[in-house]
C-alpha cells in the first residue's frame, strides 16, 4: 500500500504564556517567563510555591456556545479553545464532503482535577481509630458530598469525548497517557494512521493540568520541581549548572493532522509536514532515567530511521529539558550518543525554561514551537541559562533566539517510567 | 515483501475465575459464577456491595526476586497487569529477563509493550493517613499539609497511581525496549491497545508486543463513580452470583469485577519460525467514537458499529463470515440496547443467529481490563473451536432481541470471530480473529 505523507493544517493553544499560537510565540521569542505563585490553591507552605498557570481564561470567548461543555474539566476546557483554533486554521470545518467517520481523535490528555476539598474532607470525616477510613461512613458522605461532573471530569478519555461533541466527528478515538510523553505519542501514532490510510485527519495533540495540591505534592515527593520559591521568574533552568528541577505548568495544545494528498487538493494551508515518529522504552526502573540515555537514543534513532534520513539532516532539537539534574544530563547523553560528533554544532533548546512543563501538554505544544521555528527562520531559545554544568556540553541557543536556516526539527518528550518518544517534521513542501 | 501478518501466540489473563486464562474460560464454558461478596473493604453501605474480587491476589510471587520490593509501589492494576504478563509471556514460550534470567528469545528493542489503564484510584487508607496528620480543629488544614503533612507520603506516591505505570513495570521487568504506550479510554482501552499494538507489528516498529489491559474497581472510589453514574445494579447485595445478567430481561445494571488480559502478539511468520502454538490470526481491527458519547448518562455504545464495520472491512471478510461474537455486555440496560442494536446493526437480519457470548456475567466487568480479556476468550473460542456461554443469560431483554445471545456452551466450527467494547464517553473499538488452518 501507498503510504500516505501527513501534514499539519492547524494549530491551537492555551497555556500559560498565551491563549493562542501568535501570541505565545511572540511571548517566546521575547523570552518571558509564565511563573508565578500559585493562585489556584494556598501553596504558601508547599516546598513550591508557584507554577506556570493559565490565567484569564474563558472558554466562552473561544467558543460561540461553550454551554454543552460547562461541566468539562479544567484542562478540557484548555483542550476546547486550542482544539476550535486548530480546526478553525484548518479549514477542515467548511468541507461539505467531509467523511466524519473518517476524522478521529488522538490525544494524550491527562486526568482531570479530583473534587479536592470534598475528597480529602472525607478521609477526615470518615478516619477510623484503627488507622483506616471507615468505608460504611466514607460511603454514607460521599454520597452526600461527591458530584458525578466532578468525578466524570476526571476521566481521562473526557477530553476525547468532548471533542467529538464539538466537532461532531465519530472516526478512530483514543487518549494516550504516557506521563509526560503523551502528547507527543499521541501524535506520532496518529501520524501513523494518516500514513497507513486509517483516517483521512486526526484532532492530536494534549492537555494537561496538575496544579491542584495532591498534583503539586506528588511532584515534590518525588523532589522533581524547583524550590527556587524566591527567583520564581527564573526559576527553570534546562542544562544549566543550578537547575533543580521544572515548573509545573498546564494548559493545551492541539493540531489538525491531515493527509497531504487531500489537504493539498482542498487548497489547504500545510503548515509543515510529519515525517519520522520513533517511540522507545528505557526498561530501566521507575524513578530513574536509564543513565546512559539508550532509551533516548533509541526513541531519536527510530525516528530518524522512519524519516528515512541521516542525524546530519537535523538542523534544530526541541529539547525535553525539564531542568531535573537527571533528564538534562541523559537527554545530552543520547544527543552524543546518536549526532556524534555533530551534537555540540545541532542547536537544541527547552522552552519549558519560559513555558514550564505542561506534562502530557508539553510535547504538542512544543511541536508547535517546532513548525513556527521552520516558519521564521528563528530558534527558541534556552532561557536562564547562566552557569554551564560539564555534563551538558550541547549548543542550548542561550538566552535569546537565534536567526537560522531551520528546514528539519526534531522534538523529543521522555515520560516518568521510561517511555520515550520523538517526531521529526520538515517544511513540507 | 509482503503484508505483515499478527498472530496470537500468548494468553496472560487474571479474573475472579483466577490466575491464568484456563479459569476464566473455563467457568464461561460451565456457567461457573464467580461474584460474591466484596471482601477487600466493608462494602455494606454501598447500594452494590459485590464483585468479581481477586481472592488472595498479589503480585510477588510473578515477579523477579530482584523485582520484588518494587511490588511495594504497585497499585493494584499495576499487580494484575504485572501478573497477566509474566503468565502471557510464558504462554508464548517467549523467554525475557523476567521469565528466565538469562537469554532473552527476542531482540529487546523489537519488543512492544501497550498496555491500557484506568483512572487508578488512591488507597485511602495510605493517603488517609498523611491527610489526617494535617488536621486542625476536625479539618483539613491546606497549610500544614504542605509544610509537614505531605512528607508522611512515601516519595514513590504519585508514581504508584500514573496510568502508565502498568506498561512501565511490564518494560522493566521483562526488558521490552520497543515502542511503549498507554491507552486511557475505559472499558474500549483493551481492545485500542491490542488494535494499535497489531499496528506497530505490520508497520514493522515491533516484532512482537504484549498488549491489553488491567484495571480493578473494587475499592470505595471506584464504586462510588459508578453508582454515581447509575451503572452499577442495586438491591442484589444479598445474591451476588446471579447480580450481573448482561443482555438478559432481568438486567439492571453492572457488577465491578477486577483482572486483566495481555495477550502476545507476533509476526506472523515469526511465530511460525519458531513452531510457537498460535490461537488465532488477528486479521481486523476498527475503531470509532460517538459525538454524544460526552454526555455520560445518555447510554452509548461509542459508534461500536461503525468500529465493527471497519474491523471486517480491513479484515477483507464480509459479516456474513461472523461466526462468533465476544461482546462487552456491562449489563447496563441503556448500554445493552445500543450494543444489541451496533451487533444487529453489523449482521444485517441474515446474522441474527450468529451466537454473542459476554464474560460479565462470570466475572463482573472489568473497564479497561475487559478488553483484554475478550480476546482472549475469543482467541480461546475460536483455537478450541467453541462457543461458550453467557453467564446468568437467560432470556434476551426486549430491548436487546432479536440477539442470538449464547446460553449454552457447544462446539461450533468458528472461523471468524468478532469482540467488541466500548467506554463510557463513547469510544469503542472492534478486533476480528480468524482461526489458524491447520
Amino acid at each position: 500500500m501507498k503510504q500516505k505523507r501527513i501534514v499539519i493544517t492547524g494549530m491551537g493553544t492555551v497555556n500559560p504564556l498565551a491563549h493562542n499560537v501568535e501570541d505565545t510565540w511572540a511571548a517566546i521569542l521575547a523570552c518571558k517567563s509564565a511563573f508565578s505563585r500559585i493562585n489556584i490553591f494556598d501553596a504558601g507552605t508547599f516546598p513550591s510555591t508557584f507554577a506556570a498557570q493559565v490565567s484569564d481564561y474563558d472558554l466562552a470567548s473561544q467558543l460561540s456556545d461553550a454551554e454543552p461543555h460547562c461541566y468539562a474539566g479544567r484542562h478540557c476546557k484548555f483542550a476546547l479553545g486550542a482544539a476550535v483554533q486548530a480546526w478553525r486554521q484548518s479549514g477542515l470545518g467548511e468541507q461539505s464532503e467531509l467523511d466524519k467517520s473518517r476524522v478521529g481523535i488522538y490525544l494524550g490528555s491527562g486526568e482531570g482535577s479530583l473534587d479536592f476539598e470534598n475528597f480529602t474532607s472525607l478521609m477526615v470525616d470518615a478516619w477510623a481509630e484503627a488507622g483506616a477510613v471507615d468505608t460504611v461512613r466514607w460511603a454514607k458522605l460521599a454520597f452526600e458530598r461527591m458530584n458525578l461532573n466532578r468525578e466524570i471530569a476526571q476521566e481521562s478519555n473526557m477530553v476525547v469525548a468532548h471533542l467529538a461533541g464539538e466537532f461532531g466527528v465519530c472516526g478512530e478515538a483514543f487518549n494516550v497517557l504516557t506521563a509526560c510523553a503523551a502528547s507527543t505519542q499521541a501524535i506520532g501514532e496518529a501520524a501513523m494512521q494518516i500514513r497507513y490510510g486509517q483516517s483521512d485527519a486526526i484532532i492530536t495533540g494534549g492537555a494537561h493540568s496538575m496544579i491542584h495540591p495532591y498534583g503539586v505534592t506528588g511532584f515534590n515527593r518525588l523532589t522533581a520541581l524547583s524550590t527556587r520559591n524566591n527567583e520564581i521568574e527564573t526559576a527553570s533552568r534546562p542544562f544549566d549548572m543550578t537547575r533543580d528541577g521544572f515548573v509545573l505548568g498546564e494548559g493545551a495544545s492541539i493540531l489538525i493532522l491531515e493527509d497531504y494528498d487531500r489537504a493539498k487538493a482542498r487548497g489547504a494551508k500545510i503548515l509543515a509536514e510529519i515525517i519520522g515518529y520513533g517511540s522507545s522504552a528505557d526498561a530501566f526502573r521507575i524513578t530513574d532515567q536509564d543513565p546512559e540515555g539508550d532509551g533516548a537514543a533509541t526513541s531519536m534513532r527510530n525516528a530518524l530511521a522512519d524519516a528515512g534520513i541521516a542525524p546530519e539532516q537535523i538542523d534544530y532539537i526541541s529539547a525535553h529539558g525539564t531542568a531535573t539534574k537527571q533528564n538534562d544530563q541523559v537527554e545530552t547523553r543520547a544527543v552524543h550518543a546518536v549526532f556524534g560528533d555533530r551534537a555540540g554544532r545541532v542547536p537544541i533548546s527547552s522552552i519549558k525554561s519560559m513555558l514550564g512543563h505542561l506534562i502530557a501538554a508539553a510535547g504538542a505544544t512544543e511541536l508547535i514551537t517546532c513548525v513556527l521555528a521552520i516558519r521564521d527562520q528563528v530558534l527558541p531559545p534556552t532561557t536562564n541559562y547562566r552557569e554551564p554544568d560539564p555534563d551538558c556540553d550541547l549548543d542550548y541557543v542561550p538566552n535569546e533566539p537565534r536567526k537560522a536556516k531551520v528546514e528539519t526539527v526534531m522534538s523529543n518528550s521522555f515520560g516518568f517510567g521510561g517511555q520515550n518518544d520523538t517526531l521529526i517534521i520538515a517544511r513540507g513542501e | 515483501m509482503g503484508k505483515r501478518r499478527v498472530g496470537i501466540t500468548g494468553l496472560g489473563v487474571v479474573t475472579a475465575a483466577g490466575v491464568g486464562i484456563e479459569p476464566t474460560f473455563q467457568s464461561i464454558q460451565a456457567g461457573r459464577q464467580c461474584v460474591g461478596e466484596i471482601g477487600l473493604f466493608d462494602a455494606s453501605a454501598f447500594p452494590c456491595g459485590i464483585g468479581g474480587e481477586l481472592a488472595d491476589f498479589s503480585a510477588r510471587k510473578f515477579v523477579p526476586k530482584s523485582y520484588r520490593k518494587s511490588v511495594k509501589v504497585m497499585a493494584r492494576d499495576i499487580e494484575i497487569a504485572v501478573v497477566a504478563a509474566e503468565l502471557a509471556f510464558r504462554d508464548a514460550g517467549i523467554a525475557t529477563r523476567g521469565t528466565d534470567d538469562g537469554e532473552m528469545s527476542i531482540a529487546p528493542k523489537r519488543l512492544g509493550c501497550n498496555i491500557g489503564a484506568g483512572l487508578i484510584c488512591t488507597d485511602l487508607d495510605e493517603l488517609g493517613s498523611a491527610v489526617n496528620t494535617a488536621v486542625n480543629d476536625g479539618k483539613f488544614d491546606l497549610k500544614l499539609w504542605g509544610s509537614s503533612g505531605m512528607n508522611n507520603l512515601t516519595p514513590l506516591w504519585l508514581l504508584k497511581y500514573l496510568p502508565n505505570m502498568l506498561a512501565c513495570h511490564v518494560t522493566i521487568i521483562h526488558g521490552c525496549e520497543g515502542p511503549s504506550n498507554c491507552i486511557t479510554c475505559g472499558g474500549a482501552a483493551g481492545h485500542l491497545s491490542i488494535g494499535e499494538g497489531a499496528r506497530w507489528i505490520t508497520r514493522d516498529a515491533a516484532d512482537v508486543v504484549i498488549a491489553g489491559g488491567a484495571e480493578s474497581k473494587i475499592n470505595p472510589m471506584g464504586l462510588m463513580r459508578q453508582t454515581l453514574l447509575g451503572r452499577v445494579c442495586t438491591g442484589r447485595n444479598d445474591r451476588p452470583a446471579d447480580a450481573c445478567r448482561p443482555f438478559d430481561a432481568d438486567h439492571t445494571g453492572t457488577v465491578a469485577g477486577e483482572g486483566g488480559g495481555l495477550v502476545i502478539l507476533e509476526e506472523l511468520t515469526c511465530a511460525e519460525s519458531r513452531r510457537a502454538k498460535i490461537y488465532a490470526e488477528l486479521v481486523g481491527f476498527g475503531a470509532a467514537c460517538d459525538p454524544a458519547g460526552f454526555d455520560v448518562m445518555q447510554r452509548s455504545a461509542g459508534s461500536l458499529d461503525l468500529a465493527a464495520r471497519k474491523a471486517i472491512a480491513e479484515a477483507g471478510i464480509s459479516p456474513q463470515d461472523i461466526d462468533l461474537i465476544v461482546a462487552h455486555g456491562t449489563a447496563v440496560p441503556g448500554e445493552d440496547v445500543c450494543e444489541a442494536a451496533a451487533w444487529r446493526a453489523v449482521l444485517g437480519e441474515s446474522g441474527s443467529d450468529v451466537p454473542v457470548v459476554a464474560t460479565t456475567g462470570a466475572i463482573g466487568s472489568l473497564f479497561a481490563g475487559a478488553g483484554g480479556v475478550e480476546l482472549a476468550v475469543a482467541a480461546m473460542a475460536v483455537s478450541q473451536q467453541s462457543v461458550p456461554q453467557t453467564v446468568n443469560f437467560a432470556k434476551v431483554a426486549d430491548g436487546c432481541a432479536p440477539l442470538a445471545v449464547s446460553s449454552e456452551t457447544r462446539d461450533a466450527e468458528l472461523k471468524y470471530v468478532l469482540t467488541g467494547a466500548f467506554s463510557v464517553g463513547g469510544q469503542s473499538a472492534a478486533c476480528v480473529l480468524k482461526r489458524i488452518e491447520s
